[in-house]
């Protein structure tokens, strides 16, 4: 009875709203996406590739009603236990023997989990709830003191760290991007931001300068500037991609065409991260520019439900979300037409990759959460 | 700010990542795009070469020379190994073909991915043996390639060079070959690489996965041109077996002056032989000793066999790249400066009348009078004894060195700087090809010195800005105020001092005597004939001609005649058969440093009525030319005018 109780606290009133039918019909639209072009990529493979990403979406598709019909309130309680138990999830990696001479994956049995993915959810939700005026404070203060400031650096900083260890530069990167959208939205003062922005330029000339990075990260920077430096065929994967997306024109080659270089597997990677390229080629202009139409829509509809929540601690979840996303779209079709370095973040709802997809799909169904819970309480409306 | 604001901020920056990727998406794919999707559409060929056999070479009366043959070769094509089978295909292979493991790895790696590499060559059994067991060898076919293959051995091998991978400089010089095709390194394989390479063949197809899905038409390879040289086999055959025996007879000579007490340096290793048609300057047989064979280079030749060849100096082309004093035979330019410009003769010297051009040759030149006053005597270092008064005519039959020295001394006494003739031997010799290459469609040649006074004072210059460096002059020039002395124009009139040529600018310059003049460049290639059978003649280039009066050059055609009749080489042509009035002839005995042998030099022209042939001898630190050098030519003109070649047996030992 005790649980059921709790259930029924939990899961969402609806009073009445409806889910964000948009925004969850785009997700299942760039997920068909997804698995056309992962099957485009790997027919000739024998890998099964589409067939587990099926999976996954399932997968996925159950978190984000689950997730939808829990009250994202709640998250705030627990989420120091969140936060322990995925810390010792991102120590965990580092117990497994590395695959391709890294360390990101806890094995399963039937898939192997990520947990850097959802520690970018959990490190939302807790900034979030550092960042919101909790509903027990005396006197709410506007803006963002420094000691939560500095609280927030502490709360990316360590999990930042660990993943940077992996090693996953573009994850690390990530979480970078997400405290600094979360911190301006929180009403971080331009001199706050002026501030982090700077040490964030300090921090990273000294990386550059002191060769913090290893050979291999340096390398795939150089890449952008100089093609010709290539010492590990690094930057050859960023040529083919560049190639393959070029190639594709205003409205591509068609799908499933024969002697394409998706067809013939001259991209690496190209179910994951280099999945645009399968877009690009086939689909060409138009379906790049589509896909880029899918994902300003997400956009859209993560900052409406911002501005509708019905507190500031679901506001900010929803652009955290949004900012995750953006980025990940930004550096994932930057890296795949040239103008990002190759990080190795995947497309969202479109890479092929179980904890990545199953991640994003958490972090939408949270979000309608937030939308289905919109009716201000009166006595909150003052915080908006 | 508002928090509605902030929202709208964080959508601002949003949108603004949005356009950059949308803007790079439109430039690659619409403004890029067709050139990209060129680009991409022509990458997923592979494109396989198949080489063109090398032209043939034949001889001038259309001997086979080199031609090319089909051989197994064993290939590997990259495309079809999977990468873990790499290690064990590379063992496997090595085992088999019995070649070293990281060679072989070393290829294998240069290929590429997708890269295709002829591993080597391989006899009619292994090739057997390979296609019994390609299953357990991915990626591996017997393929049939052409080879080259030499017909005649080490015979004319300088000629016709040899065949090797190209090096750095051969890549930098023709960016398209391909890298493991063998091209020509020396002789006309190298000068006419361009035609005898031919146009390699393409293969085009495209794979997925290890499997041909898609080719294009293949285009054939086409065979290179062929060429036909300007030699004739046999005389080249009876040279080169002329120049073994004369090295041997030097040898011979030696053993007994070594026996007799006399002072005896080296052993003789080195020689070479040119015979130059004299009108058209086809180079009718050119040897050159020691030699190699070219076939050695085919397959690959082996570091050891390589240098062990490369000290013998077996890859110098001596006849034109040997660089040795002409001695004596340059008498016959001197001898053609003094008539045609009527070079004084010094007075006041006993020995020497001015008046009558006579020299009294009895090997010593007292001069009393020379720039610093001080009274010299000069002694003629191969004494041929008193011969009493002698005029030009004479003097060249005899060799006279006293007589030419008169000649080069009055010259330098006549003539100082700024008198444009104060160079004028020197100017007639450069106008007859010496101090420049001759320009013979070889692929190496020397040029030689003609030394001169300009050139004393630049070595002076050097020698003294650069002592570290070996000297050229002896240190006493340096201090004197000019290094340039008459005594070194009486060296380089008959052939001495710094003065150094070619056995094929001697050949050049006696044909250009002989023939009026004319001054032509070499060519040892007559015609190159296209795979469809188009002909081209190689004609050789007139480089000028040298105004030489009748007169002169039938005077010195006589007087070559009396060297053989009557002069240094009367002993060695003393068998030559009938027709000796139609041979010209001019010894030469190089003096070498002190502590080596004289090269032994001997030139021949015939028929003197009108001039056909000039044959060179040098034997590099061989002894006297009339002794070792004059029998060998007289063999080789025996051959030209149809009379029995007798055994090359030793001469008359004079200058």
């Amino acid at each position: 009875m005790t649980v059921l109780t709790r259930i029924r606290e939990v899961a969402v009133v609806r009073r009445g709203n409806r889910s964000d039918r948009i925004l969850f019909g785009t997700m299942l639209a760039l997920s068909g996406l997804g698995l056309l072009m992962i099957y485009s990529a790997t027919r000739n493979t024998g890998t099964f590739s589409m067939e587990r990403q099926m999976i996954f979406v399932a997968a996925g598709l159950i978190i984000y009603l689950v997730s939808s019909n829990i009250d994202y309130r709640e998250y705030r309680g627990i989420i120091p236990m969140i936060s322990v138990i995925i810390l010792i999830l991102l120590f965990a990696v580092f117990l497994f023997d590395p695959v391709n001479e890294v360390n990101r994956w806890i094995p399963l049995g039937f898939f192997f989990l990520q947990p850097a993915e959802f520690a970018k959810v959990v490190v939302i939700i807790a900034l979030a709830s550092l960042l919101a005026p909790s509903m027990h404070e005396e006197s709410p203060q506007r803006g963002v003191s420094w000691k939560k400031l500095g609280l927030a650096l502490l709360i990316v900083a360590v999990p930042a760290v660990l993943i940077y260890k992996q090693p996953d530069l573009g994850t690390t990167l990530v979480f970078v991007f997400i405290l600094l959208v979360l911190l301006f939205a929180a009403g971080a003062t331009w001199r706050q931001m002026v501030t982090l922005i700077g040490a964030g330029v300090v921090s990273t000339v000294v990386v550059l300068r002191f060769g913090l990075l290893s050979d291999y990260q340096m390398d795939r920077i150089r890449c952008l500037v100089d093609a010709e430096v290539d010492p590990q065929d690094l930057c050859y994967q960023l040529g083919q991609s560049k190639r393959a997306i070029g190639s594709g024109q205003l409205l591509g080659k068609g799908l499933f065409q024969e002697g394409t270089l998706t067809h013939f597997e001259y991209v690496p990677e190209q179910e994951t991260d280099f999945i645009f390229t399968a877009v690009g080629e086939q689909l060409g202009l138009l379906g790049g520019l589509l896909v880029l139409t899918a994902f300003a829509v997400i956009a859209w509809r993560l900052l409406v439900i911002a501005a509708n929540s019905r507190d500031r601690f679901g506001a900010l979840v929803a652009v955290g979300i949004a900012a995750m996303m953006m980025f990940h779209v930004f550096v994932n079709i930057g890296m795949t037409v040239g103008i990002m370095p190759v990080t190795g973040l995947p497309l969202p709802f479109l890479s092929q990759g179980g904890s990545f997809y199953m991640a994003m799909a958490l972090a939408l169904g949270i979000a309608n959460s937030v939308w289905l819970l919109r009716t201000p309480v009166p006595s909150e409306n003052q915080l908006i | 700010m508002k928090f509605a604001v902030r929202l709208s901020v964080v959508g601002i920056v949003f949108v603004m990542m949005f356009s950059v990727v949308g803007l790079r998406l439109w430039v690659i794919q619409v403004a890029e795009g067709p050139e990209i999707a060129l680009a991409a559409a022509e990458q997923t060929w592979i494109q396989q070469s198949i080489a063109a056999p090398r032209g043939d070479i034949f001889d001038r009366n259309g001997v086979l020379l080199a031609t090319s043959r089909v051989v197994p070769a064993v290939v590997v094509d990259r495309t079809f190994v999977q990468p873990e089978e790499r290690e064990a295909l590379v063992d496997r292979l090595s085992s088999i073909l019995a070649i070293d493991r990281a060679a072989l790895d070393d290829l294998y790696e240069k290929a590429g991915i997708n890269g295709r590499f002829q591993v080597t060559t391989v006899s009619i059994e292994m090739a057997y043996r390979i296609n019994e067991n390609l299953d357990s060898l991915p990626g591996v076919e017997v393929a049939k390639v052409p080879e080259r293959i030499y017909l005649t051995g080490p015979t004319l091998a300088h000629v016709m060079g040899h065949l090797g991978l190209p090096d750095a400089a051969d890549l930098e010089e023709n960016p398209d070959i391909d890298p493991s095709v063998r091209v020509g390194k020396l002789g006309v394989e190298k000068s006419y690489e361009e035609y005898l390479q031919g146009t390699a063949g393409q293969l085009e197809y495209r794979v997925r996965r290890g499997d041909i899905i898609d080719t294009r038409p293949s285009v054939d390879p086409v065979q290179g041109s062929s060429l036909t040289l300007t030699i004739d086999l046999e005389l080249q055959d009876l040279t080169e077996m002329a120049l073994e025996e004369a090295i041997a007879l030097s040898n011979t000579v030696k053993d007994q002056d070594r026996a007799a007490g006399l002072e005896v340096f080296s052993e003789t290793e080195h020689g070479a032989i040119v015979v130059l048609d004299a009108q058209t300057f086809e180079v009718l047989a050119s040897a050159s000793y020691p030699d190699f064979d070219p076939q050695r280079f085919v397959a690959g030749i082996d570091e050891t066999t390589f240098s062990a060849l490369n000290d013998s100096e077996a890859f110098n082309n001596l006849a034109t790249n040997g660089l040795y004093p002409p001695a004596s035979t340059f008498k016959a330019i001197t001898y053609t400066v003094i008539e045609e410009e009527n070079l004084p003769f010094p007075t006041g010297i006993e020995g020497i009348d001015a008046a009558n051009r006579q020299v009294h040759c009895d090997g010593k030149l007292e001069l009393p009078n020379l720039s610093d006053g001080s009274p010299q005597s000069k002694s003629d270092w191969y004494d041929p004894g008193n011969l009493g008064w002698l005029g030009i005519h004479s003097a060249l039959e005899k060799s006279c060195n006293i007589f030419f020295w008169s000649a080069a001394l009055g010259t330098y006494q006549a003539y100082r700087a700024p008198s444009p003739k104060e160079t004028v031997i020197q100017d007639w010799s450069m106008e007859l090809g010496y101090g420049t290459r001759t320009g013979v469609d070889l692929s190496t040649e020397a040029a030689g010195i003609v030394p001169t006074r300009e050139l004393f004072e630049e070595w002076a210059e050097y020698q003294i800005e650069n002592p570290d460096q070996p000297p050229r002059l002896d240190p006493s020039r340096l201090e004197i105020a000019s290094p340039w002395l008459g005594g070194d124009l009486m060296d380089f009139a008959i052939g001495q001092g710094a003065f150094t040529a070619t056995p094929l600018q001697v050949a050049v310059s006696y044909a250009a005597l002989v023939n009026g003049g004319r001054v032509l460049e070499p060519r040892v290639v007559r015609e190159i004939t296209s795979a469809d059978g188009q002909v081209t003649p190689v004609v050789a280039p007139l480089r000028r001609t040298v105004p030489i009066s009748a007169q002169t050059r039938s005077d010195l055609l006589t007087d070559l005649n009396r060297v053989v009749t009557n002069g240094t080489a009367r002993l060695a042509f003393s068998q030559f058969g009938p027709g000796l009035e139609k041979i010209g002839g001019k010894t030469g005995t190089g003096q070498s440093t002190a502590v080596r042998d004289n090269h032994a030099w001997f030139v021949g022209v015939a028929p003197i009525d009108d001039p056909k042939y000039v044959v060179v001898v040098l034997i590099d630190e061989g002894g006297s030319g009339g002794r070792i050098a004059a029998p060998v030519g007289r063999h080789i003109l025996q051959y030209l005018m149809g009379n029995e070649p007798m055994p090359i047996v030793e001469g008359e030992d004079a200058d």
